[in-house]
């Protein structure tokens, strides 16, 4: 009895009474007592910083951040974002990155989970060095890649003097039109394992007896895997993407140390323009109403995300 | 999948037809390994050459002159880079420690109670716990910054391991929480019909059998802890206190021409979670996809 399911609860909570749901409360003391430690600790390093971005957000307080001599502006810090024109450059970098970074690191992650499904003599290692980018710091990665990327030393543009691609090595990372890509191949570089072992998890979960069946009925291996094993994956590939596409949409270390933003904000996505303002500018209502609204948008990705798991875990409760 | 393929008499065309995906995927693996391993494999040739050798057009493909320099004044505490260098180790250590450790003890009855009990409030909880995962750090910093202000707390590691909870323990409860799915019900039925309570159930039955996932998740939380920048970064100021991350800019920001230095610097913070990670690895990457993975 005590230990439950957790299946017939929900409707069981929304029929019961106000005087009830209290009682059920009571009831359940024992099992708040497990969970209490983490609930106050969320609510001093989550809930509070929540509820306090989105009060800051309607203020213009003074660079020192003295707070006692916050003023009440209302909407105007929300005014000043979408008259800017560094926000439409920022968000337009923010969606190129965020997409070009999930998509290609997740088709990467895919193709080699795919290859890697099969046994074959140095598999494991194989699989291990794949997954060591996805490991290391991504300080550590950023500095890498910026010594690679050097305008002067670096191994890709002495690689294509080399090769007679270039008279002399590109500057990558200083350049407005490249800047982007560049550290988009870096990000992918740090995610596209992630996918990898998302999608070898899931590989493991398709039936053997539907493969060999589909084989029997004369499919060839790009139809077994696009009619047998992708539909199969579906829900690991949607959990997976939606998982990188946040990740994405957050970064903040690798543009952070390899360019800061620049040049001319080329590189600056939504997270690092915020941290600019709010600690470069010392413009705290600006940056709070920035984090307002991309809490609301990760609030709708949120949704998205909440529900792909929820089909999961309500299907996993009905077996 | 390889196994029955292999048994199975396929005829002639189709066995050529797997063979041609078999091809592809061994040029997509080799092409993926170049661009995955070769920064590393640079890094490494870097961190071993002189600041001279290093500083050449065309550059030196292979050390001609290789010298372990570079990690002998890093890993010497009589010298002050490579006191520093220690200091900062240690302090990323020691952070991500106790963090490690606060975040699994937090943890480990919440997931539990997540995936046994049924209390009113039980899904909201849990999705508000997933929910963080969606956060970045930047949303609040600048609230946790006046927190640990009006806390004193600025400059001192208690700022980080605080903080370092706002994704540690989420993480860890939620794959803490995919580890207790997986272990039966009926184990602690059956105990509690020997008449064990239902903590002495959980002590006793349930928490032996999931050691493998508290290692996972304690791996992941230090890993995830070890790695973190942007809090450090933003708190801490003194030269003492810096976690290697932010300890590593510090003084390279200073000195941009010591790439062999930078290099090494890099690969040692690399060194202990691509160890942990490797040795462990089977437990961790369970964990990671338990709960994402079931249908």
């Amino acid at each position: 009895m005590t230990i439950a399911t957790g299946r017939a609860q929900p409707s069981r909570q929304t029929r019961s009474a106000e005087p009830g749901a209290l009682r059920q409360i009571w009831q359940h003391r024992i099992d708040y007592a497990y969970v209490l430690p983490s609930i106050v600790v969320m609510l001093i390093v989550i809930a509070y910083p929540i509820y306090y971005t989105i009060d800051l957000s309607f203020f213009k307080t003074p660079p020192s951040l003295q707070l006692r001599d916050k003023i009440f502006v209302g909407m105007e810090n929300y005014g000043a974002i979408l008259q800017s024109d560094v926000f439409w450059r920022v968000t337009w970098n923010t969606v190129v990155w965020t997409v070009a970074s999930t998509i290609i690191a997740f088709i990467l992650g895919f193709g080699a989970a795919l290859a890697l499904h099969r046994d074959f003599i140095g598999r494991g290692v194989l699989r291990a060095v794949l997954i060591v980018p996805w490991v290391i710091s991504a300080v550590a990665a950023s500095y890498i890649w910026k010594w690679i990327y050097h305008s002067d030393f670096g191994v890709i543009g002495a690689v294509m003097v080399e090769l007679g691609l270039a008279d002399r090595p590109p500057n990558f990372i200083d350049n407005v039109n490249t800047v982007l890509p560049a550290l988009i191949v870096v990000n992918i570089w740090r995610e596209f394992p992630f996918a990898m072992i998302m999608m070898m998890a899931g590989l493991q979960t398709v039936p053997d007896q539907l493969l060999r069946a589909a084989k029997v009925d004369g499919a060839n291996a790009w139809q077994r895997f696009w009619h047998v094993t992708f539909p199969h994956l579906s829900n690991v590939s949607t959990v997976t993407i939606l998982l990188l596409a946040v990740a994405n949409f957050n970064s903040f270390i690798i543009p952070w140390i390899m360019t800061g933003g620049g040049p001319s904000n080329a590189s600056h996505i939504w997270i690092t323009h915020i941290y600019e303002l709010a600690f470069g500018r010392q413009r705290w209502g600006v940056a709070s109403a920035y984090s307002v609204l991309l809490f609301i948008i990760l609030m709708t990705l949120g949704y998205f995300y909440v529900r792909a798991l929820g089909g999961n875990e309500s299907k996993d409760r009905g077996t | 999948m390889s196994t029955t393929s292999e048994t199975l008499a396929a005829p002639r065309r189709g066995r050529k037809r797997i063979d041609g995906w078999r091809w592809a995927g061994r040029i997509f693996l080799v092409l993926m390994l170049v661009y995955t391993a070769a920064p590393m494999a640079w890094m490494l040739l870097t961190s071993i050459k002189s600041g001279f050798a290093a500083m050449q057009f065309p550059p030196q493909w292979w050390p001609e002159e290789p010298t372990l320099a570079s990690y002998a004044k890093l890993l010497d505490p009589q010298n002050s880079v490579g006191a520093d260098f220690l200091r900062f180790f240690w302090n990323s250590l020691f952070v991500s420690t106790m963090t490690t450790i606060l975040a699994v003890i937090v943890a480990v009855p919440a997931a539990y109670a997540f995936s046994r009990f049924s209390f009113p409030g039980r899904k909201f909880l849990f999705f508000a716990v997933l929910l963080r995962n969606m956060f970045p750090a930047v949303i609040f910093l600048v609230p946790l910054f006046i927190l640990m202000r009006v806390l004193g707390l600025v400059n001192t590691h208690g700022s980080l391991i605080l903080t370092y909870l706002t994704f540690g323990l989420p993480l860890a409860i939620w794959l803490l929480k995919g580890f207790y799915d997986n272990i039966p019900v009926q184990l602690e039925q059956a105990a509690r019909i020997d008449g064990a309570t239902r903590f002495q159930a959980f002590l006793l039955i349930v928490m032996p059998l999931s050691v493998p996932g508290i290692i996972a998740t304690a791996i992941y939380s230090f890993i995830a802890a070890w790695n973190e920048y942007i809090y450090a970064y933003t708190f801490l100021s003194k030269n003492d206190q810096l976690t290697l991350p932010v300890g590593i800019q510090r003084f390279f920001s200073e000195n941009t021409t010591d790439f062999p230095g930078l290099m090494a610097a890099s690969f040692l913070m690399s060194v202990p979670v691509v160890l942990l990670f490797l040795v462990l690895q089977r437990y961790f990457v369970r964990a990671l996809t338990e709960g994402a993975v079931k249908h």
